[in-house]
């Protein structure tokens, strides 16, 4: 069929090593086009089953081997539609939050997944040894993972390549944060993409399954070809002309964020005490650029290239290669810790790429504890000797590693700060959402990105619907609550659409949801408008919120730290401001047709998600 | 009238020097646009995407008549 799909999805069941291939219907792919949203149509209906067998999934141990992974791509993936090389990945529960398991990375996984014959892969139940999966050319294979376990994401990545010999396969892995079942383990790709958020790698290792391994030559067929090309080459102009996807990404990467959102007074500094970082410039984009860049690096097919290969030429955290860091790795390593020093940065980053680990979660936690410590809560015993205090980059590097490797308060760390500050008796330190560690804006000074970080569904995250697009990048008024109900709900129907695509984020720097249904038209060859997708997208929101709902979640979960709310911010452009949640999250939820954070029958209704 | 002027990421090009901790002193005329003050800089209108004036978002017809402003330049960016 030419329909941007490969048409075939692999199941494993790793108890039973049972292997086989199903498809979704088509009516179902236009409902959820791919990715995240036929991931989580997926999920629901396995819920259902669960439910059925009279397992409660809200008391369901996210590490348990009836917890399902599901590694989606989406129509676009693999095409020659820009940046169009990643995939996403989702699991029914987090074990760092409870909540959805959700992820999207770069790389070029997704493309060689399609290449390999398959559009997605279920994997269910536990095996009894590590185990790692291979696709080549549409045939699946199981093979023992006992000598790659323990091994780091470059070492595994290597060890298969040549073991198999296929040195340009896509390889999906976790490194020992993963193994060590640590909440905040990511899974790897390319030794330096991750599926960075809510902990999939722990749900991975849970599992005893250890990497994927992708190949082939198949490609994916285009319904309308002379369509497409010419919209291909419309939207890649697009990007070349426009300042952002052009010029700014290719030229300082992500980082090139740090500058503008401290000047702002938005850089969450020691641990979101102050927005205002006196040492962003020594950790920022330019410095970056200047300092520390040997090259750029695109994922498969990106025509962006936000990507960063790096080096440290000198001093304690010297390295000859690493790729990264990115803007949020910097911040929540270097900004939230409040250390000046950027190879302490890169090396930590470095550290998580190997060992598999969310440099958003640990630089967050790292900086909980720094605060914790300075607030005299952790007992000295619990530190061994170590200094956890802010502007300590050695401590932050080392806690890092430690994280991964549950070594001394580096077990608490991975925990997640949820976790480490109700250990410590000071909830009220953890910067979170549902457990998820929220990323590096401070909403009292973007009031709609604080709307986002309280609703997403899973949990404190900012690429769910990313306002600051419009508050700090555009010409939105950052500091009113009005509107900003209904730009996060727009945010996040549109980031449904991309994230099932799947192709990546940046893309809407320069292009919108004209350009989206120009694409997945011809691909697909549906008559999609602009209407169609943005509905698809909010059916996708709604059906992973009556996920989240049946796992526990609802409007009280909806909120943010009582710092955000309650403290004001202390000093800078942004001084006096806190976040007035309540009036924005009531209009969100009557925009939304929900009742206290559960969409209502009528709205179900609307958008046939009922049966 | 003393200012103090900020420019990040290829503003930089022009100004390799300038940044956030070490801010190009001016004195200008108060009252004086941003879009004059860009031009006094000899960076083209549209090389500067966001002006900040104290951390403060402001249109290119803003007016300067504060003592010790801090001015921030940016071109069009983006990350996340
Ligand atoms: S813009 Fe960056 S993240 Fe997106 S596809 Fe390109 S390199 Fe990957």
């Amino acid at each position: 069929m030419e329909n941007g799909y490969m048409n075939k999805w692999l199941k494993i069941n790793l108890s039973t090593k049972e292997i086989s291939d199903f498809n979704f219907p088509e009516e179902i792919l236009r409902k959820f086009i791919g990715g995240k949203g036929i991931a989580t149509h997926f999920l629901w209906n396995y819920a259902l089953k669960l439910e059925k067998k009279g397992i409660n999934i809200k008391d369901m141990d996210a590490l348990s081997p009836e917890n399902v992974l599901v590694f989606a791509t989406g129509p676009i993936t693999g095409t020659r539609s820009p940046n169009s090389g990643r995939h996403h990945v989702m699991a029914l529960k987090s074990p760092l939050t409870g909540s959805i398991g959700s992820g999207n990375s770069g790389g070029k996984w997704g493309a060689k997944l399609k290449f390999a014959g398959y559009d997605g892969i279920v994997v269910a139940g536990k095996a009894n040894l590590p185990t790692y999966l291979t696709i080549v050319n549409g045939n699946a294979e199981l093979h023992d993972a006992q000598e790659i376990w323990g091994m780091n994401s470059l070492d595994t990545s290597n060890w298969l390549k040549e073991k198999h010999e296929l040195k340009r396969a896509g390889i999906s892995c976790i490194g020992p944060a993963g193994e060590n079942l640590v909440p905040m383990a990511v899974i790897m790709n390319e030794v330096h993409r991750a599926v960075g958020r809510t902990g999939l790698g722990a749900v991975m290792g849970s599992k005893y399954f250890k990497a994927i391994l992708v190949e082939g030559d198949a490609k994916p067929k285009i319904a309308k070809q002379a369509d497409f090309d010419d919209k291909v080459k419309e939207h890649v102009e697009k990007l070349k002309e426009n300042g952002v996807t052009g010029e700014g990404l290719p030229t300082y990467g992500t980082a090139v964020l740090v500058n503008i959102i401290n000047q702002n007074g938005l850089l969450p500094t020691k641990n979101w005490q102050t927005g205002v970082n006196e040492n962003a410039e020594l950790i920022s984009g330019e410095t970056l650029t200047d300092k520390y860049l040997i090259n750029k690096h695109p994922c498969w097919g990106c025509v962006v290239a936000c990507g960063r290969k790096s080096k440290v030429e000198e001093g304690p955290y010297k390295l000859a290669y690493t790729e990264g860091p990115e803007y949020e790795s910097i911040w929540a390593l270097g900004g939230s810790t409040n250390i000046n020093d950027m190879g302490a940065v890169v090396r930590a980053n470095h550290y998580c790429d190997l060992y598999g680990i969310d440099p958003i979660s640990v630089g967050s936690s790292i900086a909980a504890a720094m605060e914790l410590n300075e607030k005299g809560f952790i007992p000295k015993e619990d530190l061994q000797g170590m200094e956890v205090d802010f502007g300590n980059a050695d401590a932050v590097v080392e806690l890092t590693w430690m994280a991964a490797f549950r070594q001394g308060l580096g077990y608490w760390i991975g925990e997640g700060s949820k976790k480490m500050c109700q250990h410590y008796g000071a909830p009220d330190l953890s910067m979170e959402v549902k457990g998820l560690e929220m990323p590096a804006y401070d909403p009292r000074g973007a009031k709609g990105i604080g709307l986002n970080y309280a609703t997403a569904n899973r949990g404190g995250c900012h690429v769910t619907g990313y306002t600051i697009a419009a508050e700090i990048l555009g010409d939105v008024d950052r500091f009113t609550t009005e509107g900003k109900a209904e730009l996060t709900k727009i945010f996040q129907d549109f980031t449904s659409i991309v994230n099932s695509s799947v192709n990546c984020l940046f893309l809407t720097f320069a292009l919108g949801l004209d350009e989206y249904a120009e694409m997945i038209g011809p691909v697909t060859g549906w008559d999609v408008d602009t209407d169609e997708l943005l509905k698809t997208g909010e059916r996708i929101t709604n059906l992973e919120r009556m996920i989240i709902n049946k796992l526990g979640f609802s409007g009280k979960d909806d909120t943010l730290p009582k710092r955000l709310l309650e403290e004001k911010m202390p000093e800078g452009p942004s001084e006096g401001q806190t976040v007035d949640l309540e009036t924005m999250k009531q209009e969100y939820y009557e925009l939304r047709g929900w009742h206290d954070g559960v969409p209502s029958l009528e709205k179900l209704e609307e958008l046939g998600l009922t049966r | 009238m003393r200012v103090y002027i900020k420019v990040f990421a290829s503003l930089r090009n022009k100004y390799p020097e300038v940044n956030d901790l070490n801010p190009m002193e001016m004195h200008l005329d108060k009252g004086i646009s941003l879009a004059e003050l860009i031009s006094l800089l000899d960076f083209k209108q549209e090389e500067v995407q966001i002006a900040l004036v104290n951390g403060l978002k402001k249109s290119l017809d803003f007016k300067l008549v504060e003592e010790e402003a801090i001015i921030s330049l940016f071109p069009p960016i983006g990350g996340g």
